[in-house]
């Protein structure tokens, strides 16, 4: 199958929150198989692009737009979204209180396949997926990211992607609040997911994520735009020198 | 069955007239009680939501109970519970007129007495006599003694000192269709050392209103004795054209437990006071309620705790969703006695608003009396969080089930409380009425 037409794709996206521009003309394409990463300074706009291309109510594309497999997703809820194919993992998971893991993961699943899981295959399946996450089997009874510590939090998220299976993965700043042992735990669930019919993005600020998980691209945001793409040397460029000398770059070049 | 704001008790109501002397002077009584009264003032304080007017039904007018037989099948699955040893009695109650009992095949522990009120008030006179009208009289207020002239029978149950009820015992008033009026009541007693679990359940009553409506007003009076455990489930399932009324008043003495879980449903109006006083040292009181409305449901509970000994310690969380039209309004009021002193309370009431034209209301009332006290309370109202919203639907759940799905979590840990025995059907009610988000 030659596959020419990108499985996700965003052009001149503008992202508004609270009134304000926070996103403004941003363009992708993700070829199926294919990481890219975006890096750039606190505040530049990268969980608001996340957020928007996923229906967050706050986050709204005032102008701009995006694609799964060809198909538009902005008339979409967040919830068709989600079927479409479409995953984020979120920054700053939210605690659910009285919904434990297991049935929000069950009731994610029966919404994907429109039936319900049969309850012992589920059972092996949230169990295997745990296991090789590291996460406690007592996990699935608790209720969801209440009281969870930063680290877990990130694990979660990872283990919902990997029970639903995207065809899209946007992952923001999954790596943060991971220790060293959590941060190759989770990166080899990111690597066991991802396959040649699967595209991730990544939100990072740290090169040592991109160790485990090697991008394809790597896109700096800047002020609400892409104001450099390159391969993955770009992300070591600013892992050693920051990011000024691009900002400074193209300040001056416009 | 009509309102009458001026409605008086008459000297010839037959309900007057039950009981052995000492039982008949203590209807008498509150029957002046509740003839001299004055209708409680509109808009004032604890009326300021309801108007008391609702509740001056005149029984003159009142039909006799027609049941409806619309909960006969839940009695009869309590029933199969109690012969499989689940429940360890079921005491159904058809509006204060006959109390039957039925006990598990395993019996109940020697002393234990599960009956009636006026079968105990001849045989068990010293105890009945002792605590009955002990909480709640003519000085409680108008409605309270009129449930005090007027309760036809009621429930009794005594757990001697040192006896353990290991399996909940269910008690099931059913309530009368359009145009009557019950006057339900209980006392229990928990000795020593003793521990029960009761599941009082409040049901019938007439469906619908343009045949008329039903009036219920109820009363319960506990005692915990020293280091006694009990857990008391009040459930308020009333059909919809029901006004009820509702006091609760229990007394815990020295290190005496106590959990009391309102679960709120039922009715078109519903008033209900739930009260315990944690009299002795290291006594321990938690209330944990859950009410939920919808249509045009008008609820008011008001909860007391009232701290007459130091080192007592009490918790509430009064949850409360609504939906379509209905209202709550809840007014919590801590007392702490000035001699009460190192005791803790906590105070918390949440209310989730399911759409606009819902209204809740929330009155904290503190009256600590002295310093050496750790005291809290908070109170929230609102619609859903949209962000918890979009987390599950971000998961591909759409917003319907989404909203179920945190509302189900916002009830959990009131849920996680109840018996076993009631779980499923509990679950069920809330389910019904998640149906039509
Ligand atoms: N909910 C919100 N309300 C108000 N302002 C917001 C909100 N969310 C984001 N912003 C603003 O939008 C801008 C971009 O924020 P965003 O969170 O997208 O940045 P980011 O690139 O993800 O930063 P970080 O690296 O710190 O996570 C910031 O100025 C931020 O203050
Ligand atoms: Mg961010």
């Amino acid at each position: 199958m030659t596959d020419k037409s990108p499985l996700f794709e965003f052009k001149d996206v503008h992202v508004e929150v609270e009134g304000k521009e926070v996103v403004k003309g941003v363009s992708l394409k993700i070829f199926a198989g294919e990481i890219h990463a975006i890096m750039g300074p606190n505040g530049s706009g990268k969980s608001s692009l996340s957020n928007a291309l996923m229906g967050h109510p706050m986050y709204s594309i005032t102008k701009g737009e995006a694609y799964i497999k060809g198909e538009s997703i902005l008339e979409m809820e967040s919830d068709e979204r989600s079927r479409a194919g479409m995953f984020l993992a979120f920054q700053y998971p939210l605690a659910i209180p009285g919904v434990s893991v297991a049935n929000f993961l069950r009731a994610a699943l029966k919404s994907h396949r429109g039936e319900d899981a049969d309850m012992s295959d589920f059972r092996s399946l949230l169990k295997k997926e745990m296991a090789e996450l590291s996460i406690d089997p007592a996990f699935a009874t608790r209720y969801l990211n209440d009281g969870f510590s930063g680290g877990e939090k990130k694990r979660i998220e990872i283990l919902q992607m990997s029970i639903l299976n995207p065809s899209v993965a946007l992952l923001d700043e999954t790596d943060s609040g991971l220790d060293i042992d959590a941060l190759k735990t989770v990166s080899a669930g990111i690597n066991r997911y991802h396959d040649d019919s699967k595209g991730i993005l990544l939100v990072t600020h740290y090169q040592r994520l991109l160790n485990y998980i090697k991008p394809d691209h790597v896109h700096v945001m800047s002020d609400g735009k892409f104001i450099k793409s390159g391969g993955p040397e770009l992300a070591l460029k600013l892992e050693d020198e920051g990011y000024d000398w691009i900002v400074n770059q193209t300040t001056v070049g416009a | 069955m009509k309102q009458n704001p001026e409605f008086l008790i008459n000297e010839m109501t037959p309900h007057l007239h039950r009981g052995p002397d000492w039982l008949k002077a203590m209807r008498r009584s509150d029957r002046l009680g509740f003839n001299e009264a004055e209708l409680p003032p509109r808009g004032i304080h604890l009326w300021r939501y309801t108007d008391p007017i609702r509740f001056m039904m005149d029984i003159d007018t009142a039909t006799d109970a027609d049941f409806t037989g619309a909960l006969d099948a839940v009695v009869k699955a309590e029933a199969e519970h109690v012969k499989e040893g689940r429940l360890a009695a079921l005491v159904t109650d058809r509006g204060g007129r006959d109390i039957d009992v039925q006990i598990s095949p395993a019996g109940l522990p020697q002393g234990v007495i599960i009956g009636s009120l006026s079968d105990a008030s001849e045989s068990n006179f010293d105890l009945v006599k002792e605590h009955l009208y002990q909480m709640i009289n003519r000085k409680s207020g108008k409605f309270e003694a009129m449930n005090g002239a007027l309760w036809n029978d009621g429930i009794f149950i005594y757990v001697p000192d040192n006896v353990v009820i290991e399996k909940p015992v269910h008690l099931f008033r059913e309530a009368g269709g359009e145009n009557s009026a019950t006057f339900p009541r209980l006392l229990v007693i928990v000795g020593r050392n003793a521990e029960v679990t009761l599941i009082d359940e409040y049901g019938g009553g007439s469906p619908d209103r343009n045949k008329g409506i039903s009036f219920s007003n109820g009363a319960v009076e506990l005692f915990g004795s020293e280091d006694s455990r009990t857990r008391y489930v009040s459930l308020q399932r009333y059909a919809p054209a029901m006004n009820s009324y509702f006091t609760h008043r229990a007394k815990l003495k020295q290190n005496a437990t106590m959990l009391t879980i309102p679960l709120v449903f039922g009715g078109e109006l519903c008033k209900q006071s739930f009260g315990v006083e944690l009299a002795g040292a290291g006594a321990d009181s938690k209330m944990y309620g859950l009410l939920f409305g919808s249509n045009r449901q008008h609820f008011d509970n008001h909860t007391l705790h009232h701290h007459s000994a130091g080192k007592s310690t009490s918790d509430i969380d009064f949850k409360v969703v609504l939906k379509d039209r209905a209202l709550s309004a809840y007014t919590g009021l801590i007392r702490i006695d000035n001699k009460a002193r190192t005791c803790e309370a906590y105070q918390e009431n949440r209310n989730l608003l399911l759409n606009p034209g819902t209204r809740a209301e929330t009155i904290p009332e503190l009256e600590i009396l002295n310093e050496d006290v750790s005291c809290s309370h908070g109170a929230t109202l609102g619609p859903i969080d949209e962000e918890s919203i979009f987390y599950l639907k971000s998961r591909g759940i759409e917003r319907n089930e989404a909203v179920r799905m945190i509302v189900g979590g916002f009830v959990q840990s009131t849920f996680k409380l109840v018996p076993e025995d009631l779980k499923d059907r509990l679950s069920d009610f809330v389910a019904t009425r998640l149906e039509t988000i």
